[in-house]
């Protein structure tokens, strides 16, 4: 390998943090994690829009006292950039100020060489901003007149509304909060996000562009565009229990969540005494897109006798082996030394043999043996959000030394051939591969290890 | 060492024409493509224009119906990008799938605004006096019946780098960002960057977007960003002219194959240009407004031209952001002249919105075109309705005419809400080039 992979230019996480319904601090959501405790006990909490059926994150109302960890002269500015803010962004920003807190940046870095990059979904339309447009300019009968929309909706419509609805608010803010001054980027690429915006912080930290980069994603699948969307790609459970790998899985459950870390050049963090989590060893992504011709004729959807999408479950195992293969070329390990995967473990039919067909086609002997996690369990989907509360929800089995179980996995599928972990006893090892996928055929992943000088 | 990143495809769709010869002409020619808006009924809008790509042809991208439903820059993606496939020669073949990725910077696909306006006015009710409203959970129920799951389905940002990714056949890493108006310049830069710290040898990379939507023009027109002038819709984008009155809302698409050297020496691939610099950065203000420094602005072409090696007299032209807004363009040329210095008064300044319109998350994409026209042409373009000066803006700005000029580099730059700026370098390939060398022993390093 080049001179990219010399120490100069290792990269290792310095600061956590998290936001979901398991939990709004790295302590809370480690001890629902050890605990083992149930999805339906994390559903006590209030459902923020649409989807009464999953738990959205408890009393997160978005107010300043949402956001621990934020120093008073901070503060000032988070109050005023709220109400510029949608939920999503809320939830991100409350996972980057603590991650940031936990790293203990402040003041320690040339804002210039300080980045920002996070994982976001298409932010939806909300409903309540148009309501009071809509109904302005619609009769007594309920019948919207769409002439009328340029005057007298218009008129209702919140000056800066547009400006919460950009993806790229959650890295902005921060960035604007926290004096960032580096490049700041947000990728919308769905479930493959949160490893894609750590590849990219880690590109801009070897390049000696940067020193430290503020990574996060955040995301949701309980508003209802988002639910819908989700729909549309995905078998979703329903009210019912995601269960991971279990034979009587029957779909994934929608969430939200957000989470962060910080990333920093080796040197610093060791220069200014910062604990260390993990290092960033490597990373991969990879595609395998179905096929089509040039009439945009495409295999994806067509389906076989018995109801199931094969095209697209084969173009999703591709893509996760050759993101799986990339990543440990890369990182110079073997398989048989992966402390564990926390693997994407969506809850679907398809996605999960997928996954484990493509962990056992590039672990070979291993495939059955090493141990893996799947968060999603716990939380929900939370589309890009999801990849980043993963990651570091296995960061914090490191430093714990223990797994977690998988949620609600009773009856193994023989059609998964691999081992999800069923109690807190399982030793974490001193690495990890994070796993995560898209249906179309899109995969990311992720290398982490304990650090070692 | 770095590994050298050149170009060696290149497709557009836009107001201008959807071929890269249709662009240069219309560029050369003055051709300004902003008229009266016509994808939805905005006559009751307080603005009525728009730079639109007329009489779209969707058997650009073939027949199928498949397409037939995709939003409007999708298929404005996968005309350019099967475009810049094509030139390469990778259309039919690409050499090795796995070092071969995707990223763009396509903007937000918004949904049927009626279909919207009518699943909200069957499911909620407002709540008194407040913003909020009522039921939001059946307005999931009723808009999942109402809206059509089929054409929904496309409604992601992501969709136009998937298709391309399937079509093409690309077995790499796949990504689309969304950073504002400099989101396809970022997907750009990092592409380049992806192939220089070895990650892939091929990219197809770039963006689209369209706006004109009701949605779009909501927004813009809440912003009070959008110029006025709907009697005259030819003059209503005039960058850095002090009349200026806001940019006009357009669409578009660019798509560039950028490849490792080397890779495309072997391969024999005509090459277009080199990407030599890349630079990016945050002006941690607001998220409304740029930094009235234009600290950010300048500290992304700083970053730019270092990571190019190259100085501030390198450089021969700059294609600005130039949205034509009050405030973009003071703090745009403060900005130039701060990374410039002196030289700022030198190296002419264009903005090619006086005729395309601003393509939100494309218009670096676009730009990047526009930049590789004038390279390999030796003519710049010309800020059109440039015509009294701005105290603010005093910079040679190109006004209304194309000029004859020979350049080696280029810097193209552009800006977006949240404090975002973005700058690349494009060079005239040259295989001497100092610093730099094509020698297989870079990758051995």
């Amino acid at each position: 390998m080049s001179d990219l992979y010399n120490d100069r230019k290792r990269i290792v996480i310095t600061g956590l943090g998290v936001v979901c319904s398991a939990g709004r601090t790295i302590d809370q959501f480690w001890s629902s994690l050890a605990g083992g405790r149930t999805q339906s006990e994390h559903a006590a909490a209030t459902t923020p829009s649409s989807i009464a059926m999953t738990p959205g994150v408890a009393d997160f109302s978005g107010t300043i006292e949402d956001f621990p960890g934020v120093p008073d002269t901070k503060r000032q500015a988070i109050r005023k950039g709220l109400k510029l803010m949608n939920r999503e962004t809320r939830l991100g920003v409350a996972a980057g100020q603590q991650a940031l807190a936990d790293a203990g940046t402040m003041g320690q870095f040339d804002p210039q060489r300080f980045g920002v990059c996070f994982g976001a979904d298409n932010v939806s339309v909300m409903p309540e901003d148009f309501q009071r447009g809509i109904t302005a300019c619609s009769s007594t009968a309920g019948e919207f007149d769409f002439a009328r929309w340029g005057t007298e909706g218009l008129e209702q419509i919140a000056p800066l509304w547009i400006l919460k609805c950009l993806p790229n608010m959650p890295a902005c803010h921060l960035a604007i909060i926290n004096d960032l001054q580096g490049p700041t980027n947000t990728i919308t690429q769905r479930d493959v996000s949160a490893n894609i915006a750590i590849a990219e912080a880690c590109r801009g930290i070897r390049s000696g562009e940067l020193d430290a980069a503020l990574v996060g994603a955040t995301g949701t699948t309980l508003h209802a565009f988002s639910l819908m969307h989700a729909q549309l790609e995905d078998e979703v459970a329903g009210n019912v229990l995601c269960r991971p790998f279990d034979k009587r899985r029957t779909g994934s459950a929608p969430g939200e969540g957000a989470a962060a870390i910080v990333l920093e050049n080796a040197q610093s963090a060791l220069r200014r005494g910062a604990p260390i989590y993990g290092e960033v060893v490597a990373w991969g992504a990879s595609s395998c897109v179905g096929s089509a011709n040039r009439t945009g004729k495409s295999e994806i959807g067509r389906t076989s006798a018995d109801g199931r999408d094969t095209t697209r479950s084969r173009s999703c195992r591709k893509a996760m082996a050759s993101a799986l293969r990339q990543t440990i070329r890369r990182a110079g390990w073997s398989p048989a030394n992966v402390g564990h995967i926390h693997a994407h473990g969506l809850g679907t039919w398809q996605s999960d043999i997928a996954e484990a067909q493509a962990i056992g086609e590039v672990f070979g002997e291993s495939g059955p043996i090493v141990p893996i996690v799947a968060a999603k369990s716990y939380l929900g989907n939370s589309a890009a959000g999801a990849g980043m509360l993963e990651l570091v929800s296995s960061v914090l089995s490191l430093k714990y030394g223990h797994l977690f179980p998988v949620l609600n996995y009773e009856v193994p599928d023989p059609a998964c051939a691999i081992r999800p972990v069923v109690d807190c006893d399982e030793p974490a090892g001193t690495s990890f591969l994070n796993l995560n996928a898209f249906g179309r055929g899109v995969a990311s992943c992720v290398a982490i290890s304990t650090w070692a000088a | 060492m770095n590994r050298r990143v050149v170009i060696t495809g290149m497709g557009c769709a836009t107001p201008l024409g959807n071929s890269i010869n249709e662009l240069a002409d219309g560029l050369y020619s003055g051709h300004i493509g902003i008229g009266r808006l016509s994808l939805f009924d905005a006559e009751q809008f307080p603005v009525r224009i728009a730079a639109e790509i007329r009489g779209w042809d969707t058997s650009l991208i073939g027949r199928s119906p498949r397409w037939r439903d995709a939003p409007r820059q999708t298929q404005f993606a996968i005309h350019a990008g099967l475009c810049a496939a094509e030139q390469a020669g990778i259309a039919d073949a690409v050499p090795d799938a796995e070092r071969m990725g995707v990223y763009l910077g396509c903007g937000e696909p918004f949904a049927d605004f009626t279909t919207f306006t009518r699943s909200i006015g069957s499911s909620t009710t407002p709540k008194g006096d407040t913003d909020e409203c009522d039921a939001t959970e059946s307005f999931a129920q009723i808009a999942a019946r109402m809206f059509d799951p089929d054409i929904e389905r496309e409604y992601e940002p992501d969709m136009p780098a998937i298709h391309l990714a399937e079509l093409i056949g690309v077995q790499g890493p796949v990504a689309n960002c969304i950073s504002a108006c400099v989101s396809s310049t970022q997907a750009i830069g990092e592409s380049m960057r992806m192939i220089q710290q070895d990650e892939a040898d091929l990219m197809l990379c770039g963006g689209a977007h369209s706006i004109i939507h009701p949605f779009g023009l909501t927004g813009f027109l809440k912003l009070s960003a959008l110029s006025q002038r709907n009697d005259d819709p030819q003059s209503a984008v005039r960058p850095f002219d002090a009349d200026r009155d806001g940019f006009v809302m357009g669409e578009g698409a660019g798509l560039f194959i950028l490849e490792e050297l080397e890779h495309a020496l072997r391969r024999g691939a005509e090459i277009f240009g080199e990407m030599t610099g890349y630079g990016s950065s945050q002006d941690a203000f607001r998220v409304t407004d740029s930094h009235p420094d234009g600290r950010g602005t300048e500290a992304a072409i700083r970053r730019a031209l270092a990571s190019a090696r190259l100085n501030s007299d390198d450089i021969g032209y700059i294609n600005a952001h130039g949205t034509g807004t009050i405030m973009n363009d003071k703090v745009e040329t403060l900005a130039i002249k701060r990374a410039f210095g002196q030289q700022a008064y030198r190296i002419p300044v264009s903005s090619t919105k006086s005729m395309l319109g601003h393509a939100t998350t494309a218009c670096g994409a676009i730009e990047l075109a526009v930049c590789l026209i004038s390279l390999r042409d030796g003519v710049i373009p010309p800020t059109m309705n440039w015509e009294t000066a701005d105290g603010d803006c005093d910079l040679d700005y190109v006004p209304r005419n194309p000029r004859e000029l020979s350049c080696r580099h280029m810097l193209t730059q552009n800006i977006g809400f949240g404090g975002q700026n973005a700058a690349l370098v494009v060079s005239r390939y040259d295989e001497h080039r100092s610093g730099f060398s094509a020698s297989s022993t870079q990758r051995a390093a």
